[in-house]
């Protein structure tokens, strides 16, 4: 159906900017490489939404590479305001994210003493003025938060963050797999080996597996990243390969990504179209 | 008709006076430069000069159009002595250019007559004013204008010859102000001043007919107080960083509320909605008959034109300081900060907490050519290590029950202990850490030490401090 193509993306534009309640289309944050940015619906990572990153096993608890990809996800960001990081334990050491070139001197650093407060000051921070993204640690909001988050964002169009994270000695199988619903894209992060330059011992740049398990209008993926210098270029990862993919050709319709790759995503997104 | 209302020594000296003809006078002098009288303007500048003269006083009142009291009871000996005190005062009038003269004497009376008709800058000896006024006009006396037009037709013409007259008829002639005048002159009968506060207590009060304990009303007179103070802060073009409301209880205990602001601000609604979360934890009892709120960190606040465009012109007053104040207040000082450097090579002592919107640090920033995890323990964890040789990094390491074999391995990056701040055995040689950044086989990046050097008197120990992403 290549003839009613145009006429497609034109309406799915027009429910977007009906639903956003904005008048331009949103912004996005992109990767640089088109095997990354062909997977969303705009070319790079949507900004006026919020976005889930989260890890299995210990990466759960600890979140130490959810946490170096979201800061290196940001950092184009933060040259434009100030990034609020709202965070239960305040194990976050920020001379970590200034040697990633994360400006540190423009993060706001806040420890909430419950989920639901976590939740409560993101939402405030990604409604104000001045604040171009806000990351928040918690384990699971459901629909109605994550639904809040998102008005949130729409507001000023500031990006928001959801790292997954147990809290520290809970229990480890109760955490729902599945939740925000509302998020415009859920990341799984893990940590892959560094390949130093040949001939120098050591350590390489930092690479993480990242496997963008749901996109909204567009479509799963998997990649190994690396991170750049600050100075090296606009874009904070470089893409080193990408992984076998969902094997979904594309997404097979916009606001129901569940059709077609609800079987091979290794953890049941059948419960998300629920 | 326009008249001269008042005129400079040179216009003096050309014979110009207080009350002539406007036209007259440019008569008299043709290029003569007059400015319009603006009584509130001079009322303004009185003000001034009478907040200023609070360095020499505390207690100043304004007198008039164009007097001054101080009451210098107890404060002249700071300038050793009431002539040099007299002389600093006016000295610094003078270099400024506001003609002034000056007297001090026992009453406020006897000082107005010596600094307007007696020789500058006059000094009445303890008890001795009638001597002095006695050579005075009578004018002097500050009498209504009746008895002052009167007493020079009956042949008196100086406070002398007033002094000697019976009482009695003098009340009868010329009313008893002008006895209380003369009292009050010579000090046998008091005169009260209406000192000038400082105007520095930002403090206003709303007081109840009926006690009120509802948590609506709290709200509201919440609201009504900000806004009270917040008009008399906006009118003297200040801002307040700490706010006090106090509900005053009718068994006489108080219940305050506290908020602070990042930056300094007068705007009423925004002070009142941080203000009403907090109400709730006030307890009404029988009721509140008095509510105060109190500013502190009062400064000039400039104020601010609104952006056209709010989402071009979005400054930190409007959106930042807002919300660091919202969270401040709602979850405490403590936990909303800044992350900034501080100079010391100890990985816990390298950062700084400050508020969000402090001025930037003033310390190096964290060196980019050493590594640093992203997460660091805050107590750090014990690891059972296997290190080939003594100084290589460990080829294993187990934590939290898994074993994480070592792979790629950075370091060591030596790091002792701060010696100049603890007693040697706690900062020697054994608490020295050699920190490597290592690898395992799956990714994962690790921030170990070892503590303690090979060859001491105990084995050096295995620890992981941090987590890279």
């Amino acid at each position: 159906m290549p003839g009613a193509k145009p006429a497609l993306s034109a309406l799915r534009a027009r429910i977007a900017a009906l639903e956003a309640g904005t008048r331009t289309p949103p912004p996005v944050l992109p990767f640089g490489d088109p095997r990354i940015d062909g997977c969303f619906p705009a070319g790079g990572l949507p900004r006026g939404g919020w976005h889930e990153v989260g890890g299995g096993g210990l990466e759960a608890e600890t979140t130490a590479a959810s946490t170096a990809f979201s800061a290196l996800l940001l950092r184009p960001l933060a040259s434009l305001g100030a990034v609020v990081w709202v965070m239960r334990r305040d194990d976050l050491y920020a001379p970590g994210l200034a040697a990633m070139g994360f400006p540190a001197g423009r993060l706001i650093l806040v420890k909430a003493r419950d989920e639901a407060e976590v939740l409560a000051v993101l939402e405030d921070a990604l409604a104000t003025v001045g604040v171009v993204a806000a990351v928040g640690e918690a384990e699971a909001p459901d629909l109605k938060a994550g639904r809040r988050l998102q008005l949130a964002c729409e507001r000023r169009g500031a990006t928001g963050l959801l790292l997954r994270r147990r809290p520290f000695g809970g229990p480890a199988g109760q955490r729902r797999d599945v939740s925000g619903a509302a998020a415009q894209t859920r990341w799984r992060i893990a940590s892959a080996p560094s390949q130093p330059p040949p001939g120098e011992p050591g350590l390489g740049p930092p690479r993480w597996r990242a496997e963008l398990e749901r996109c909204r209008g567009g479509r799963p993926g998997a990649w190994i990243l690396e991170a750049t210098e600050a100075g090296d270029g606009p874009h904070p990862f470089r893409l080193v390969s990408q992984l076998a993919d969902h094997g979904v050709e594309a997404a097979t319709g916009w606001g129901a990504p569940s059709v077609g790759f609800a079987d091979s995503s290794p953890r049941g997104e059948a419960a998300n179209a629920a | 008709m326009r008249r001269l209302a008042a005129v400079d020594e040179a216009a003096a000296a050309l014979g110009l006076h207080v009350g002539q003809k406007a036209a007259d006078a440019a008569a008299l002098v043709p290029d003569l430069a007059t400015a319009d009288a603006d009584a509130e303007a001079d009322r303004a500048a009185l003000e001034a000069l009478c907040d200023w003269c609070v360095r020499f006083s505390p207690a100043v009142a304004i007198d008039g159009t164009d007097g001054l009291f101080l009451d210098i009871e107890g404060v002249d000996h700071l300038w050793g002595g009431e002539q040099a005190m007299l002389d600093d005062l006016l000295d610094r009038l003078a270099r400024w250019g506001v003609p002034a003269r000056g007297a001090i004497a026992d009453t406020p009376g006897a000082a107005w007559a010596l600094a307007r008709y007696a020789a500058d800058r006059a000094i009445a000896p303890p008890g001795g004013q009638s001597a002095l006024l006695a050579s005075l006009p009578v004018a002097a006396l500050r009498l209504d204008e009746a008895a002052q037009a009167q007493l020079p037709r009956l042949g008196l013409f100086h406070v002398g010859q007033l002094l000697g007259l019976p009482r009695a008829q003098l009340a009868k002639r010329f009313g008893l102000a002008a006895v209380l005048r003369i009292d009050q002159a010579l000090g046998s009968a008091r005169e009260a001043l209406a000192f000038r506060r400082p105007a520095t207590p930002w403090f206003d009060r709303l007081a109840f007919f009926e006690p009120i304990s509802a948590l609506p009303d709290l709200e509201r007179v919440t609201g009504d107080i900000c806004a009270l103070l917040a008009a008399r802060l906006e009118a003297e073009g200040k801002g307040a960083r700490r706010f006090e409301l106090v509900f005053h209880r009718l068994d006489g205990k108080d219940q305050p509320v506290r908020v602070g602001l990042a930056r300094p601000s007068r705007e009423a609604p925004r002070i009142a909605r941080l203000l009403k979360p907090k109400l709730e934890t006030v307890d009404p009892g029988f009721g509140i008959e008095v509510v105060t709120l109190w500013a502190a960190d009062v400064e000039t606040l400039s104020p601010a034109q609104r952006g056209l465009d709010a989402e071009a012109g979005a400054s930190v007053e409007e959106g930042l300081a807002p919300l660091v104040d919202r969270l401040v207040n709602r979850l405490g000082e403590n936990r909303v900060w800044r992350a900034d450097p501080y100079e010391s090579h100890v990985p816990e002592r390298a950062v700084v907490r400050r508020a969000p919107l402090a001025a930037p640090a003033e310390a190096a920033a964290w060196d980019p050519e050493r590594p640093r995890p992203t997460r660091l323990l805050r107590r750090v964890e014990p690891i059972e290590a296997v290190a080939m040789l003594p100084d290589d990094p460990p080829v294993q390491f187990r934590w939290r029950g898994k074993t994480h074999r070592v792979l790629r391995a950075e370091g060591p990056e030596r790091i002792g202990q701060e010696w100049w701040r603890r007693a040697f055995e706690e900062a020697g040689p054994g608490k020295v850490r050699d920190y490597y950044r290592v690898e395992d086989e799956a990714g994962e990046r690790f921030w170990i030490f070892r503590a303690g050097l090979y060859g001491g008197e105990t084995a050096p120990k295995w620890w992981l401090h941090g987590l890279f992403g």
